[in-house]
């Protein structure tokens, strides 16, 4: 007996990983830079004008719809162009709360506890309108799941927005803000904690044991079936933790705009949302976050420069929010053929240094070369006509599985 | 066969409704000749969907837009520089043309590079397309909707048109027979012609086809030619029909119910997607002329679900892939 327990106890052989770690003035360095980003954007929230805190909440609204999109896009890796249904029940839900139910009025205002009961109701509504959608159209397979999330999106703007006492028609509905959060700039950092909120949940969720199922089946899906991973449940099971943020998002979306429109929630922001997420970078937290709210103020950017301002509304009479559709569908079809990475890959060698790592292109641990020469040679054999023969299928099958096993035993 | 059955059925369908309900000016006759012509310019647009299917294994959802950039073509070239009176055949033609352009251009610089990649990365390429073209419209051409005059709005020789007491509008006859012509030479060419069995074959296996000799890149440009052919005639002759145009016009009206009925169709087949999308076209106008003919107790069913054909068609849509994904008439899931 006393020998199995002491085998047991007994320290395993040290391995010789070799990792490298920064020294101490190293990390100090890194801790500095994150202060400097963090605290940057705290300061630059604190000093702009209310219109401009505003904008930024926006930004972190954003910054959760992507999110939420990006468990769909990212780490499930199927399409959803219905997320603004999501969004948008969410909101009118919210909105219907506090000012049906709980008797705020834009005079009066509305009490904290009002307010979350309200952001409670938002988040379960996107999440139930999220699993009634996933629970039928996750058995569909392939490509279809985008049509259906789209047929679903149209559903939502033509008939759910237009309940009346949901919706109040085109005057929309109220939804004034706490007390004590009814200025834009306190409201942006109530956003900004929501925000923290999303980004805890999604990296805690990637890291257990659902987080990997789920990568795993976006590698393969009848690797992952082999490894007894129930590919439909997880799939409704991210696709749910996907609306519960879009909820959020809508949630939080109502209260900015204290007044939600069915307008507001139009199938193409929903394929703009798509789009940020791509740009960002599939699966990268750090690229969705900074796009979305890239995305969410571009607009705005771009009217600092008052001489494109007056041409642009001079010459086509239009706001300066529209020029972002043209703009960000531009950089979608960049990154697509060109950057598959996403901005994320184009700043990873800074996010790898902050997190501790050499400051380089190629992540550490990886000895092979660079993933994109692979895909060049195949590009290449697929040209000469040679990677349909069956060298190259059980290459991929195995590649495949290894990637998964890499993931369920992580 | 099948599709001889299927269509049957629908014309039989049809005839019946049409017939019990002759005589009744509330009844569903007009919107059985509504439906039917809507859900031609929703055939079209399938076809080209179903086309872009077979060659490239991806739902192309830029297929909408090739109509609202033909429609917005002819807009300008008639409305915008009338001094010039160019007649409404040239300004359709270089509206065509000029679409069929983009598409190869589309799928030179977007399908091309993406041939190799997973689909649904170049199913987000096609949405990019899409989006790209929407914003450029909101950007030339302001979100307020604008008309754009029918093709022909008389019958030479003057008189109305009457079928079963209805007038029909002479734009609606045109498209439907230009639906029949369409996809008569599609039928034919895919049939019948070297080219169209050429571009079947890279449908099935790219691999096998290039071992025979045939070039995949050639195959390609044809079928998104193709399919930017038939979006810009179904944009042109939609748009007057349904009265606005407005930028993504052809995305916001046409494409779901298009999509709706090539899955219908099978998603593989040409037949089906005509079929299909004629269904579509009856399903939503019987369903329009429904929820605001019938009552639920004191109500119209339309107060009562807002969007009632819109539901009804996502319904739809979900019923036929979960108990039949290969569709009426496709030969696979």
């Amino acid at each position: 007996m006393a020998t199995a327990t002491e085998a047991i106890t007994a320290p395993l052989p040290a391995v010789e990983h070799e990792r490298w770690r920064p020294s101490t003035a190293g990390w100090a360095a890194r801790l500095t830079v994150l202060a400097i980003i963090f605290g940057g954007i705290f300061w630059i929230t604190a000093i702009v004008p209310q219109y401009w805190a505003d904008r930024i909440s926006l930004a972190a609204i954003f910054a959760i719809i992507g999110l939420s999109l990006n468990i769909v896009l990212g780490y499930v890796g199927q399409v959803s162009l219905g997320h603004h249904a999501f969004v948008g029940i969410a909101a009118f839900v919210a909105a219907y709360y506090v000012t049906e139910k709980a008797g705020c009025t834009p005079e009066e205002g509305c009490a904290l506890g009002d307010f979350a009961l309200g952001m409670v109701f938002a988040v379960v509504s996107g999440g139930v309108a999220a699993m009634l959608l996933g629970l039928v159209a996750l058995r569909i397979k392939g490509l279809y799941l985008a049509l259906i999330t789209l047929t679903y999106g149209f559903m939502a703007e033509r008939s759910i927005f237009e309940i009346p006492f949901l919706t109040r028609g085109g005057a929309g509905m109220p939804a004034p803000r706490p007390d004590g959060f009814t200025t834009d700039r306190a409201f942006a950092y109530l956003t900004f904690a929501f925000l923290a909120l999303v980004i805890f949940v999604d990296w805690r969720f990637l890291k257990s044991k659902v987080g990997r199922a789920v990568l795993s089946i976006k590698h393969s899906e009848p690797v992952a079936a082999s490894y007894g991973i129930n590919v439909t449940a997880y799939k409704v099971l991210a696709f749910v933790l996907s609306g519960l943020f879009a909820g959020m998002a809508g949630g939080l979306m109502a209260f900015r705009a204290t007044n939600v429109v069915s307008n507001d929630f139009n199938f193409s922001i929903a394929l703009l949302w798509v789009l940020m997420v791509v740009v960002g970078g599939l699966g990268n937290r750090t690229g969705v976050i900074f796009i979305s709210a890239f995305f969410a103020l571009f607009p705005f950017l771009l009217e600092l420069w008052s001489w494109l301002d007056h041409y642009v509304s001079g010459s086509f009479g239009r706001s300066l929010s529209v020029v972002t559709v043209t703009v960000g569908a531009l950089l979608a079809i960049l990154t697509v053929i060109q950057f598959p990475g996403g901005f994320a890959e184009q700043v990873s060698p800074i996010t790898r240094w902050l997190r501790g790592q050499k400051f380089t292109a190629h992540p550490e641990g990886h000895g092979h070369a660079p993933k994109e020469k692979g895909e060049k040679k195949h590009a290449l054999l697929s040209k000469l006509g040679l990677h349909k023969g069956s060298e190259g299928k059980t290459d991929g099958a195995s590649e495949e599985e290894a990637k998964v096993k890499e993931d369920v035993d992580a | 066969m099948r599709t001889a059955i299927v269509s049957g059925a629908i014309v039989a369908l049809c005839a019946i409704i049409l017939i019990s309900g002759s005589g009744d000016d509330t009844g569903p006759n007009a919107f059985i000749i509504i439906g039917v012509s809507q859900g031609a310019v929703y055939g079209l647009v399938s076809l080209g969907l179903v086309l872009v299917y077979k060659g490239s294994r991806v739902f192309n959802f830029a297929q909408g837009e090739f109509g609202s950039i033909a429609a917005f073509i002819v807009y300008v070239l008639i409305e915008q520089v009338r001094s010039m009176e160019i007649p409404y055949g040239v300004a359709a033609l270089i509206a065509v043309i000029g679409v069929v352009i983009i598409g190869l251009i589309m799928e030179r610089v977007i399908v091309r590079p993406l041939l190799n990649a997973p689909r649904v990365t170049l199913l987000v390429a096609t949405i990019a397309f899409a989006l790209f073209a929407i914003g450029t419209q909101l950007l030339l051409f302001l979100p307020e909707p604008k008309s754009l005059a029918p093709i022909i709005s008389k019958i030479p020789g003057g008189g109305n048109v009457e079928l079963f007491n209805f007038i029909v509008e002479p734009q609606r006859l045109l498209v439907l027979a230009i639906l029949v012509v369409v996809a008569g030479v599609l039928g034919y060419f895919f049939s019948r012609t070297d080219l169209g069995l050429a571009v079947l074959a890279t449908s099935q296996d790219a691999f096998a086809t290039r071992v025979v000799g045939i070039g995949v890149e050639r195959m390609s440009r044809f079928i998104w030619g193709t399919a930017a052919f038939l979006g810009a005639v179904a944009g042109i002759l939609y748009v007057p029909l349904s009265g606005a145009l407005t930028p993504g016009v052809m995305t916001s009206g046409v494409l779901i119910p298009s999509f709706t009925g090539a899955v219908i169709g099978g998603m593989t087949s040409l037949p089906g997607a005509f079929v299909g999308g004629v269904i579509v076209g009856i399903v939503q106008a019987l369903s329009n002329w429904g929820s605001g003919h019938y009552y639920l107790g004191e109500r119209l069913w339309q107060d009562i679900v807002p969007g009632g054909p819109d539901v009804l068609l996502m319904l739809v849509l979900l019923l036929v892939l979960l108990i039949r994904p290969q569709g009426l008439l496709g030969s696979e899931a």
